[in-house]
């Protein structure tokens, strides 16, 4: 059996509200001991003096394009890149080729994180068959196979009548639908905001009321149906407001998440024509990132991701208008989330943590992102002072389509443990 | 020799000066001192009207036009060819519609050591995003719905020739027409406010009318009646129905009655007003048919004439350089 101990670091564990320097003992895979100054002998000793020790992060939305987008990513990379930003659980979306619409495609995933044994991997599986917002997929035998949400990832199902059905049909069976809000009428796939920079720019833009309508009748749809719904990478003003009203009238069933490109970035990072900053949804102005901070912070806003989407050079080394949608962004959430939240002085670190642990773990109803006695030991130590500067062509993802490449972060995974198993220690990936 | 005595001319006019910029992508990228160094070769290329001239003999052009052009194109190239450039076509049947990335085709273009790359696209941003990785000297022949430079300075040549002053101080712009889809009116916004006009109007349904178009520091009207009244310009847009004003206005008819510009909306500017329009233009849509080529306060056909002198000012400032200045590039 083997044991390690991380001593002396601060440990931030929301779900048990502690914040406290401690040690932990791990052994078995699973937490032992949580306490001052644990003397028990451990085969491996991690001194995390100065340092922060938090449960492994886990992101509800990330593409790791395994099957049939192996050029971009694969199960593999996509994990290393994980570990490196201190991640231990990611919620995979269903537009693989072929897509995750099936029990098969689902089985695969699990089977090759499984034989890989780099980090918890969640599959989700497609609402309609082959996305194609028709007919409804096979959604209770993808949950029974491990499926943990059902997304249309990428789309909205435009026909309100098949996604009413898709609801009231998954909450016969307790099943989690994760929707993308966008009318696409309204937007028609643009990739940049509507507003004074894509004018400026000559761009098509998105405008912020595809998403605001497309929110508000979600809410509802969900509603009359009963299902728990949640709600993916909200960008805007309008969405944010609809989700804290149905939250205020007391709709329990509902969760929204933020990507953290949307609160730390405006859209004028597209100047110039920077292809890496066409987002799905587009990145905001500043008057709807002022917005998600302030939803951020009275927790109308339940959880944050990455929305981690990578390409392939020609994918994004084209016209803005013709490049591909997404950035990567695993390997610098916590580092985002830290400089440009915690650091900025918006919320406090506790709630940085509480919203990339417990509360996505909540959502998905799984059994993690705390540090409780007896759970799977999965932690990350941070530390939270490093200055960095992120480089895109050093990192463990196959894609370099970051928009943070470049930027100057504050914040870095030291250490990455999965169910007692170090899987990253001194910045070094250990597999 | 006649040529040898513009030569003479034009080389006191240029008095070594250099223009601040490598690349003309957008009006954005232009000093005053550039635009008055640009307006003053301009007026006197117009005197050399179709002379061979010998002043970048040795040099290339390359007119890469991604979309299609008629007036642009021919213009960029008889100008080069006037001022003794080589020039060559690549037109929209080239290695691109092969699956080649442009920028690998313009880093292949510029290998062949040309010192121009006129860039036509019909996405935005295509030119600037190109100028990054070659050494050539791209010039903005028109992006998508962003900018098209070049016309910006032929229409400000136009104006500033009308009214004899050296900026457009005390004068009232009135566009008409497609503003949102319009990369004329990109540059043309831009520069109208580089040369201090006293007011920019624009007169077209809210679905013509960009987000925040109002930044721009232009006036809004939804009857075009009013923003013509005592205008010192009208410049009107063609519908751009190919670069997404379908579905937008109802027919082209109901546009016509509701903002085309006819002798009687005509009257309403200033007396000593004139017609502008970028072409082609639409006859009976954007304009009544009446006032586009005969009428006396047309000055359409005139745009088209200090086109050429303006594109020969631009190539010969992007070809040789006195300052020495070398572009700075990154090859990916």
């Amino acid at each position: 059996m083997k044991t390690t101990c991380i001593k002396n670091g601060r440990v931030i564990d929301p779900a048990n509200n502690r914040n406290e320097i401690l040690d932990i003992f791990i052994e078995d895979g699973k937490i032992k001991k949580i306490d001052k100054n644990i003397t028990d002998k451990a085969d491996e000793v991690l001194d995390a003096t100065g340092y922060i020790v938090t449960p492994g992060l886990i992101d509800l939305q990330v593409h790791f394009r395994e099957p049939g987008r192996e050029d971009r990513e694969t199960i593999e990379t996509g994990s290393k890149a994980a570990i490196a930003g201190g991640i231990t659980s990611v919620v995979t979306m269903p537009n693989t080729n072929p897509v995750a619409d099936n029990q098969a495609v689902i089985n695969h995933i699990l089977k090759r994180a499984k034989e890989l044994n780099l980090i918890n991997v969640f599959p989700t599986g497609a609402i309609t068959v082959g996305q194609k917002g028709e007919r409804i997929a096979e959604m209770w035998e993808m949950v029974q196979c491990g499926a943990v949400a059902i997304t249309e990832d990428g789309f909205d199902v435009q026909d309100e009548g098949v996604l009413l059905n898709a609801m009231k049909y998954a909450a016969t069976h307790d099943i989690l639908i994760m929707s993308h809000c966008e009318c696409e009428n309204l937007s028609q796939h643009c990739g940049m905001h509507e507003g004074w920079t894509s004018t400026q720019m000559g761009l098509a833009g998105s405008p912020g009321i595809s998403e605001d309508l497309a929110v508000l009748k979600n809410i509802y749809l969900a509603r009359e149906s009963g299902c728990r719904l949640h709600l993916l990478h909200n960008s805007t003003q309008g969405a944010v407001e609809a989700i804290r009203d149905a939250k205020k009238r007391g709709m329990k069933k509902l969760t929204a998440e933020v990507s953290v490109q949307h609160f730390a970035l405006t859209d004028e990072v597209a100047l110039g024509y920077n292809t890496n900053a066409k987002m799905y949804p587009p990145i905001r102005s500043q008057k709807h990132v002022d917005v998600i901070i302030e939803a951020i912070k009275d927790d109308t806003i339940d959880c944050f991701t990455t929305d981690h989407a990578p390409h392939i050079e020609p994918d994004k080394i084209c016209a803005f208008e013709h490049a591909a949608f997404g950035s990567v962004g695993v390997e610098t959430s916590f580092a985002v989330a830290n400089t440009y939240l915690a650091e900025a002085g918006h919320i406090p670190i506790e709630k940085v943590i509480s919203k990339m642990t417990i509360e996505p773990a909540r959502i998905i109803q799984i059994d993690k992102g705390t540090l409780t006695v007896g759970a799977e030991a999965d932690i990350a130590v941070f530390d939270l002072t490093k200055k960095w500067t992120v480089n895109a062509q050093a990192g463990q993802s196959k894609g370099k389509n970051c928009i943070f490449d470049g930027y100057d972060l504050v914040g870095k995974a030291v250490h990455t443990m999965v169910k007692g198993d170090l899987k990253m220690k001194d910045e070094q990936i250990m597999v | 020799m006649m040529h040898q005595n513009f030569e003479k001319e034009l080389l006191e006019v240029r008095n070594n000066r250099d223009v601040s910029y490598f690349d003309l992508l957008s009006i954005d990228d232009l000093t005053i001192a550039d635009i008055q160094l640009l307006m003053d070769l301009a007026q006197k290329f117009k005197e050399t009207k179709t002379t061979k001239l010998n002043l970048c003999r040795g040099r290339s052009q390359i007119n890469a036009f991604f979309e299609n052009s008629t007036r642009t194109q021919s213009s960029f190239d008889l100008s080069g060819k006037h001022l003794s450039i080589d020039t060559n076509n690549v037109g929209s049947a080239s290695s691109v519609k092969k699956g080649e990335s442009f920028i690998d085709t313009a880093q292949t273009l510029d290998a062949y050591n040309v010192a121009i790359i006129i860039v036509r696209a019909a996405q935005s941003g295509v030119p600037e995003q190109i100028a990054r990785h070659v050494s050539a000297s791209i010039i903005n022949a028109g992006d998508g719905w962003h900018e098209h430079p070049s016309q910006a300075l032929l229409d400000a040549m136009t104006m500033l020739e009308h009214c004899g002053q050296k900026d457009l101080s005390g004068k009232k712009i009135t566009i008409v027409g497609d503003i949102k889809h319009s990369r004329v009116f990109g540059s043309l916004v831009r520069i109208l406010k580089k040369l201090n006009a006293a007011e920019i109007r624009v007169a077209c349904p809210e679905t013509f009318f960009p987000r925040h178009g109002e930044n721009f520091g232009i006036t809004k009207y939804y009857k075009v009646e009013e923003a013509l009244k005592d205008t010192d310009f009208v410049y009107a847009l063609r519908v751009q129905e190919e670069r997404g004003a379908k579905s937008v206005i109802p027919t082209l008819r109901e546009y016509s009655r509701t903002f085309g510009i006819t002798e009687a909306r005509m009257k309403l500017a200033h007396k000593d007003a004139i017609l502008m329009h970028p072409g082609p233009v639409i006859r009976d849509v954007d304009v009544h048919s009446a006032l586009v080529s005969r009428h006396k306060q047309s000055h359409i056909l005139n745009q088209v004439e200090n086109g050429m002198a303006i594109r020969k000012a631009i190539l010969w400032c992007a070809a040789q350089r006195f300052d020495g200045k070398v572009k700075p590039f990154e090859i990916i």
